[in-house]
């Protein structure tokens, strides 16, 4: 018998278990397994900073780094401050686009950081409770964890084969953050190949961290059918006892949701979230509700609801003890990235802590025991409630103090000047102070919850509480549904639909993720949403994004979870999950390449990036997006070939990756069967770029999902919602459409005479008009033979 | 009737007020001289963006093309431009400042890349944002004729309330 890591129960011997962790024989079955990986599989298993850096190459070589510093002087060390406008050089040597090359990579290092710390938090959580060899189970699906095994060449059966991933990570992002050390590297390039690199890493931590949150706490698995959850702050009883979570790691609320259905406490308590905390608390009982995204803390903390606050991890505002304790919420720390300087509890007796909140002489308390967690949080809310609720504590005025604020707003327009959005505060100030709320019910919406608009105000009104107040009517109004996060897209599904996406029947994946820093509302991305779906797209959230999408209804009172499906098919919606979910949607695209392509995808990558940047119309949208995190994921999508679209708060992430379609020597691409070079079309025309409005970026994202493997059909149907989406949001047919033109086949059918028509008179294309071909006039015909990669040693009769 | 004036180089401080770049900040420009700076650029262009498209502007940048300034319509402007009989061609702001800055673009008339961007009706942090990037990496002359103050053009208005926007663009359109 093979000595095998893992662990062993002697049978008779009760609680006794042998753990086999580092044993020489473990080792050299270990060293024979890595080695027959390393013959079979593809060249880069588990690569260096350096081992796909041809493939980043490749990448900024069409699309290069756009950079926009949001500071024109670099503060890293005590050489500086340096000024180094106009690309100068500082103390150090390195210049304006090195150093903004590292201020974004180190921006996505952390958001890497974060889902990789989250991953290791669960990993060993998990392990410890379920143990190591419990299986993986994601739902019927034979590759389990694509981008592990793209970028590691692992295929993990247990959460215990994660450890190695993980451990793969961590070296990872510790040499890559080590390189932003003053002093050393002086190459903007290099800078974005080492972003990539932690955006590829983020997608395996990702994927780790869900897999195992799938695969232990009953998480929906592949399911088209997951349960719909209902969210809004209108939804929630505030006359109950109201305990709210929030952050991104569940572990700790299975407990309170645990503790709450053993002691019959569901219908007496309400278990509400916040962030992606909430979308995983759904996944794991659906009697929970959601609040809302990331922009709803501050306002929903600010109303007074929630009796009991418990934080976990990443996206939380750092005031949120400060606020709470106003409002004698008191407030539970229980992941050690948010301590708050609390006093660490863990040891004591669960009385003693709880006398001390209610009392209020503890306004939070830190506490890493899960068991003590799940009692006090409910219990503790059941006691704050009924003290809290006939205090009445709410910070929102009432509607005198609602008036006298309003009155005594004197127009200076700080607020304004502070506000992120730059929103029209002080003008609704004096339509409220004369009794007319509308443009404040409007604001709400576009309002992020940010209250950096009261740090200014000089007659310290409370402008966000005024906002909310006099939003009431429309907050009853917030309520809405999400279909909780089913998780990855199963291998059967890509079979089904694999082959009409890769020859663009199915238009494309439309991925609308993020946070929601949106430029204008949520209402934006339930729009975008509505039209790609009606168009059969097929559209994938999480996160933020899923939440607000949720939050709007038709006319008849319907939200777009319950109007379409959540198959991965043409025109469903799909929700995948919280923030870590995102690494199922790279993994969809890895998935094609394996199942419909038959690539080999074990430590793989740039071949299966290759392979979707030239095959897979999949494009992602982090309209809102204002965390490290969601910089992270947007440039894990770019190395594996998914162009992003920001909104208009993006380019302060200080980089793009933009294509410059007038530029022929950018658009070469191979043909693989003989290595020949060819022109292409730009497709896909960019990687990382940013949009103003709502209606910019739909004709964006419909033109972002071409790609030069498209077959005539595909390229028909694809070039058809180009066209109508620039026609309906900018007015007039876009002036490149021809330039997606390869043949007569590839033109929309109801437009078809009169498309030709301008090829001929406008572009001097020319045409048989009898049989209504086109004779002359596209660089590259369509061949449906075509291999098209951007890598050499693809190609047939390459020397390897 | 005599020109009303109005004086574009007060309260030049950044709209959003931590959008403190460094120590280079535009430099407040009256709206006669920038009006007389544009008419002299050898090859200008009016980059206008969404909020472009708001009532009165329109008709303020139809002169822009009646001196042969060429319009770049970012965002989704286009459409309201269009119906406004204004003469414009659609770019992606992002695309377009990545454009300027690559001595190989040879611009919407092929004639070669632009001298001079003149910034008019746009999301205030996404245009001052996209204009660090000409700022800090292009020779390429940037004057904001927006309602308000952007530090990293090389010239701007201060921030303006609207009546003395609009009387200011007038001011430029009278000029060129
Ligand atoms: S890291 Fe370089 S540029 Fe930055 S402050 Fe230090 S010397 Fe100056
Ligand atoms: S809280 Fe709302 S209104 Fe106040 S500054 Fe932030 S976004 Fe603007
Ligand atoms: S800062 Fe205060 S006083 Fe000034 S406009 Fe805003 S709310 Fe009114």
């Amino acid at each position: 018998m093979v000595l095998k890591k893992g662990r062993f129960i002697i049978e008779d011997l009760e609680n006794v278990q042998i753990n086999i962790g580092n044993i020489t024989g473990a080792e050299v079955e270990e060293e024979e397994k890595e080695k027959e990986k390393k013959e079979a599989h593809g060249p880069t298993i588990s690569p260096g900073i350096h081992g796909l850096r041809d493939w980043d190459r490749r990448l900024l070589g069409r699309y290069e780094p756009v950079y926009s510093p949001i500071c024109d002087l670099c503060c890293y060390c005590t050489y500086g401050k340096c000024d180094l406008t106009g690309n100068k050089e500082g103390a150090c040597g390195i210049n304006m686009e090195a150093h903004q090359a590292r201020e974004a990579m180190v921006r996505t290092i952390t958001g890497a950081s974060a889902h990789a710390g989250h991953g290791r938090h669960l990993l060993h959580y998990l392990i410890e409770r379920f143990g190591a060899d419990h299986p993986i189970d994601v739902g019927p699906s034979n590759i389990k964890a694509p981008n592990t095994q793209t970028v590691l060449g692992i295929r993990p059966e247990t959460i215990g084969d994660f450890i190695p991933v993980l451990n793969y990570v961590e070296e990872q992002i510790t040499q890559l953050i080590a390189t932003a050390h003053a002093g050393q590297e002086g190459s903007a390039l290099d800078f974005d190949s080492k972003a990539l690199h932690a955006g590829m890493l983020d997608h395996v931590g990702m994927e780790v961290s869900d897999i195992i949150q799938i695969s232990c706490l009953g998480f929906p698995k592949s399911d088209e059918n997951a349960p719909l959850a209902e969210i809004g702050m209108g939804l929630i009883d505030s006359k109950k006892p109201v305990l709210l979570v929030i952050g991104h790691n569940v572990a700790a609320v299975t407990y309170i949701i645990d503790y709450v259905e053993e002691n019959e406490l569901i219908d007496k308590i309400e278990v509400v979230g916040l962030c992606c905390t909430a979308i995983d608390m759904t996944r794991y009982n659906i009697s929970a509700k959601i609040v809302g995204s990331m922009a709803k803390q501050l306002k929903y903390i600010r109303s007074g609801i929630p009796d009991v606050i418990v934080v976990d991890e990443q996206c939380i505002r750092g005031d949120v003890l400060k606020e709470a304790s106003k409002l004698h919420i008191p407030v539970i720390a229980t992941n050690d990235k948010i301590m708050y300087n609390l006093p660490d509890r863990s040891n004591d007796d669960i009385n003693s802590i709880m006398d001390d909140l209610v009392s209020g002489s503890q306004p939070g308390v830190l506490l890493f025991d899960f068991d003590k967690i799940g009692e006090l949080a409910p219990e503790l809310t059941l006691k704050m409630a009924p003290i809290r609720k006939e205090k009445g504590y709410t910070a929102l005025p009432d509607d005198e103090e609602f008036k006298r604020l309003t009155s005594s707003c004197s127009r200076c327009g700080a607020c304004v000047i502070a506000c992120p959005q730059g929103l029209d505060i002080d003008v609704a100030m004096s339509d409220a102070a004369g009794g007319d709320l509308t443009l404040f019910e409007i604001l709400h919406d576009k309002c992020v919850g940010c209250g950096r608009c009261e740090e200014e105000c000089p007659k310290g009104i409370p402008v966000l509480d005024v906002i909310e107040k006099a939003a009431q009517k429309v907050i009853r109004e917030e309520k809405g549904k999400v279909r909780i996060g089913r998780g990855q897209i199963g291998d059967p599904e890509i079979r089904e639909e694999g082959r009409n996406l890769v020859l663009g029947t199915t238009p494309g994946i439309v991925a609308i993720v993020g946070c929601p820093n949106y430029p204008d509302g949520s209402r934006d991305i339930y729009d975008i949403a509505e039209e790609m779906l009606k168009r059969s797209f097929i559209v994938v959230t999480s996160g933020c994004s899923a939440m607000d999408i949720g939050m709007f209804r038709n006319e008849d009172g319907k939200t777009l979870y319950e109007r379409f499906g959540g198959r991965f098919l043409k025109g469903n919606l799909l929700n995948v999950g919280s923030c870590v979910s995102n690494a199922h949607i790279t993994a969809t695209t890895i998935k094609v390449a394996s199942i419909f392509a038959g690539r080999n995808i074990d430590g793989n990558y740039e071949e299966i990036a290759d392979y979707v940047l030239c095959r897979i119309g999949a494009v992602g949208l982090a309209w809102g997006a204002f965390s490290q995190k969601a910089l992270s994921i947007g440039t894990g999508c770019n190395r594996m070939g998914i162009p992003v679209i920001l909104g208009p708060h993006g380019p302060k992430y200080r980089r793009a990756y933009i294509g410059n379609p007038y530029d022929p020597e950018k658009w070469n691409i191979l043909d693989a069967r003989d290595g020949s070079s060819h022109l292409m079309e730009p497709a896909p025309e960019h990687l990382l770029i940013s949009a103003e409005t709502k209606d910019e970026a739909l004709p964006m994202l419909a033109k972002l999902c071409f790609r030069p493997g498209d077959n005539s059909l595909g390229r028909m149907i694809k070039l058809t919602h180009y066209i109508e989406l620039n026609e309906k949001y900018l007015g007039e047919l876009p002036d490149d459409w021809h330039v997606y033109v390869r043949s007569e086949a590839d033109l929309p059918l109801a437009k078809k005479e009169m498309l030709l028509k301008i090829l001929e008179q406008e572009h001097g294309w020319e045409i048989d008009w009898k049989k209504k071909k086109i004779i002359k006039g596209p660089f590259r015909r369509p061949d449906v033979s075509f291999q098209p990669t951007n890598v050499p040693r693809l190609c047939k009769g390459a020397s390897v | 009737m005599a020109q009303k004036t109005v004086d574009t180089t007060k309260r030049a401080v950044p709209f959003d007020k931590a959008n403190v770049p460094g120590p280079k900040m535009a430099k407040p420009v009256k709206a006669e001289l920038a009006g007389k700076i544009i008419s002299k650029a050898k090859r200008p262009l009016l980059i206008v963006g969404t909020p472009g498209a708001d009532t009165g502007l329109p008709e303020i940048i139809k002169t822009f093309n009646s001196k042969s300034i060429p319009v770049a319509a970012t965002g989704s402007c286009l459409k309201a431009l269009k119906q406004a009989d204004v003469e414009a061609t659609y770019v992606n702001l992002h695309a377009l400042v990545s454009y300027l800055k690559d001595p190989k673009w040879k611009g919407f008339d092929g004639n070669g890349n632009y001298d001079t961007a003149i910034f008019i009706g746009h999301t205030y942090y996404y245009a001052s944002q996209l204009m660090s990037t000409l700022k800090n990496f292009t020779t390429v002359k940037v004057i904001s004729i927006d309602r308000h103050y952007h530090p990293n053009a090389q010239m701007s208005f201060g921030n303006l309330n609207d009546d003395d926007f609009r009387t200011a663009l007038k001011i430029v359109a009278a000029q060129l």
